[in-house]
């Protein structure tokens, strides 16, 4: 081969070769397939109402025919835009859309019932269900989504896969699996046994208590609030009955002694044990796991990184300050009260007592 | 001599090449910390909102109309825009916000002083009420969300420091616009976040940013001599004891250089700032006598370096270069070795990898095809930055006085 030749062909290979894994990002660089911004969230999606909001706007149309229903006393039946079956319920405990989907056990429709409804038991609704009255969920049924304009009651065992919303108070029996997003205007009631992942109410009442459940406020500290700051090493106890004016930060362990007050807020690297009937003024945070005594009064955020566990009778927030409890996994004895939000993202159980 | 400096920069390169694959696994397939971001019931704390604005027209309506419609309870939040000598319309604009919010906007209008946006924060601090103080640059639009998910990491009372993450609004301008977001990407979504989760020390980048008061009075307020008063920040909290935590979902829209020209004066600027916080910090941090842990102390070392990075790759390519031509010592395997490092460990934390993970993580799938590209900004970088490190060596010398060069901005809409 004329050595000329071989030389251009040599370069020009070389050529191919080195462009070649920029043709992708050229092609991407014209075409502009991926060019647009992130897709970050502006309008808030995280409030937990976010998909019980829009359900209320998707069955709007419904409103007026289910009005209908429930003056004339039928149920109907059709489809809405999107395809999706529905059944409007105008009857008292007419619970003849059992059989809508082609069994006795599972409905593929979305349901919307003018009244107070009483359901069977042993049901799978596949689509949202929306109670205009008081709603009661029949016992062993799964729920995928609940609206109710008044209170929502869920017999035993009964799944709820996405969300629900009760305008009035959410009521929940034992060994229930409430699954995503749980919320009251009003207050939410669990009974032990039940599962759960993130509730909010403005009151959310854990297991059956002896506890007289009241608007207990103690003093409020700003939990963010500037002064002394005690920044220690090691392990740190604070001792019973003592009381603290300060924000507390251990690079160990903490222990807080029975019925110790803190005006301030605390922190632990490691485990943090609140014995029985202590106060904290501010936010209480772990970055491991925490275990709360019974009687404890905290009036700011309860957070761990890995777990917490409540014993009966504490208190966390108040009517007039909300709070959060937040830990991938949280066990919560009978008789707890929280104001605000509980954030289990892993796991959280009401602990069967006994 | 020179083969032992060659040895030794091939040395601190691999260094943060295993830093960033670390980085990259940790991210990965480690334990995600998020602690505070499911905080959404609370008694919120009062919070002044800082916008720093230096002739902003083209950009500040958008933050302010955006602020007035965050969720944040309104009796708790109060909006300051920093107007920092403005010759513009900034000031008509600030202005007229406030004759439509009254009482939710207090501005500071400043007309004279040092130059530099940590000297403007300083003399707004005088307006500031609140323990919690947030902090944007005006080309930002936060969300609605924004302001409460950035203000409840300050109910950890070891928190000083706030950080979300900065996401580019212009992606699709250019190549520069598309290959920072990359950049950006790979910053954020993978090495802040690593440095969250391994407990060492997430940068505060001075906007989608927050700072408790207290703790900003502790270590003796804004530094006003610094270029990047975020990395001074970042540094002097942790030898006081305060972490600064990073918020990987607190995430804000922002406008990233159109040109290179712009890019390159911002990046310099960045060098030089970084870098006055290696000098001023780097042996107090290994080895005085503070709060920080030991990991911190040395993942603070490294993070200090890292502009420094860039001239020591350009001394060691010309001393492969000369040792090899002196035919001192076959040199093959170490030039490999930094001609693999230095591409991956430096490049202002973007090192391909990471993007690429950062790719995955964000869901995105073509982006990621214009990796090949960021040699160009690699090696825009490594020149920009050696020349800020080597102005800053000889300022000394030619008397070089001190000077805050402003990004440009590039949206159109006023």
């Amino acid at each position: 081969m004329n050595p000329t030749l071989a030389t251009l062909l040599l370069v020009l290979l070389a050529g191919i070769l080195l462009m070649l894994p920029l043709l992708p990002a050229l092609t991407e660089l014209r075409l502009k397939r991926d060019a647009q911004p992130l897709d970050v969230v502006q309008q808030y999606a995280g409030d937990i109402r976010h998909f019980s909001y829009g359900f209320r706007s998707y069955i709007t149309d419904l409103l007026e025919p289910l009005r209908d229903c429930v003056a004339s006393g039928t149920t109907a039946h059709g489809t809405m835009q999107n395809g999706d079956q529905y059944l409007l319920i105008g009857h008292v405990n007419d619970t003849r859309f059992v059989s809508a989907g082609g069994t006795t056990a599972m409905c593929q429709s979305v349901v919307a019932a003018g009244m107070d409804v009483v359901l069977p038991d042993g049901i799978t609704f596949a689509k949202e269900i929306y109670a205009a009255g008081e709603f009661t969920g029949g016992e062993k049924s799964v729920f995928r989504a609940l609206l109710g304009e008044k209170g929502i009651h869920l017999r035993r065992a009964c799944t709820v896969m996405r969300w629900a919303h009760a305008v009035g108070t959410f009521q929940a029996e034992h060994g229930c699996d409430l699954y995503g997003r749980i919320s009251s205007d009003r207050e939410i009631q669990m009974d032990s046994g039940c599962v759960f992942q993130r509730l909010n109410a403005p009151r959310i009442v854990l297991g059956r208590s002896d506890v007289e459940v009241t608007n207990v406020d103690i003093e409020t500290v700003q939990t963010t609030q500037p002064g002394c700051r005690r920044l220690v090493d090691e392990d740190l106890e604070i001792q019973a009955g003592e009381i603290v004016s300060a924000n507390i930060v251990t690079r160990g362990k903490l222990h807080v002694g029975a019925g110790a007050q803190v005006f301030g807020s605390v922190k632990s690297h490691e485990h943090m044990t609140l014995d029985a009937g202590v106060h904290v003024g501010g936010s209480v945070i772990s970055a491991s796991t925490m275990h709360i005594g019974p009687g404890c009064r905290i009036t700011g955020p309860v957070i761990a990184e890995h777990g917490i566990a409540i014993e009966t009778g504490t208190h966390c927030g108040s009517v007039r300050v909300p709070t959060t409890v937040s830990a991938p996994t949280i066990e919560i004895s009978g008789g707890v009260t929280v104001f605000g939000t509980i954030w289990a993202r892993t796991e959280g159980l009401v602990v069967p007592q006994g | 001599m020179m083969l032992y400096v060659l040895y030794a920069i091939v040395a601190l390169i691999s260094i943060y090449t295993t830093r960033h694959y670390l980085f990259t696994l940790n991210r990965l397939f480690g334990f995600q910390r998020h602690p505070y971001i499911d905080i959404d019931t609370a008694a919120w704390p009062p919070v002044s909102v800082l916008v720093a604005a230096h002739n902003e027209e083209k950009v500040v309506a958008h933050i302010l109309a955006a602020l007035m419609g965050v969720n944040y309870p309104k009796d708790r939040m109060v909006v300051i825009p920093v107007n920092d000598r403005s010759t513009d319309r900034t000031r008509e604009i600030i202005d007229r916000f406030c004759e439509d919010h009254p009482g939710r906007i207090v501005p500071f209008h400043r007309t004279g002083g040092k130059g530099g946006k940590a000297a403007a924060l300083k003399d707004a601090m005088e307006l500031v009420k609140t323990e919690v103080i947030l902090i944007f640059d005006a080309d930002y639009i936060p969300g609605s969300g924004l302001i409460k998910q950035l203000a409840a990491p300050f109910f950890d009372p070891e928190v000083g420091g706030v950080m979300g993450r900065v996401v580019p609004l212009n992606v699709a301008t250019n190549l520069l616009t598309r290959l920072l977001d990359l950049e950006r990407s790979g910053g954020y979504q993978v090495d802040q976040q690593a440095r969250m989760n391994l407990r060492l020390v997430p940068q505060h980048g001075g906007t989608v940013a927050g700072v408790r008061l207290s703790a900003l009075r502790e270590i003796g307020g804004w530094n006003d001599n610094s270029l990047t008063e975020d990395t001074d920040l970042t540094f002097r909290l942790l030898l006081a004891g305060w972490k600064t935590v990073y918020q990987n979902r607190s995430e804000c829209y922002e406008e990233v250089p159109e040109t290179w020209h712009v890019r390159i004066k911002q990046i310099m600027r960045w060098a030089k700032g970084h870098n006055q916080a290696l000098a001023a910090y780097a042996l107090k941090l290994l080895f005085g006598k503070h709060r920080a842990t030991l990991r911190e102390r040395i993942d603070g070392f490294w993070l200090l370096g890292v502009y420094a990075m860039a001239p020591l790759t350009m001394i060691a390519w010309a001393l492969a270069l000369g040792l090899f031509y002196e035919g001192v010592v076959p040199l093959q395997g170490v030039v490999a070795l930094l001609t693999f490092t230095a591409y991956s460990a430096t490049g202002n934390f973007a090192a391909f990898f990471e993007i690429a993970a950062a790719a995955r993580l964000d869901n995105t799938r073509q982006r990621v095809c214009l990796i090949p590209f960021l040699v160009l900004g690699f090696v825009v970088s490594i020149f920009s930055v050696s020349r800020a490190c080597a102005d800053q060596l000889i300022a000394p010398i030619t008397g070089a006085k001190f000077h805050w060069d402003k990004t440009e901005r590039f949206r159109t809409t006023p």
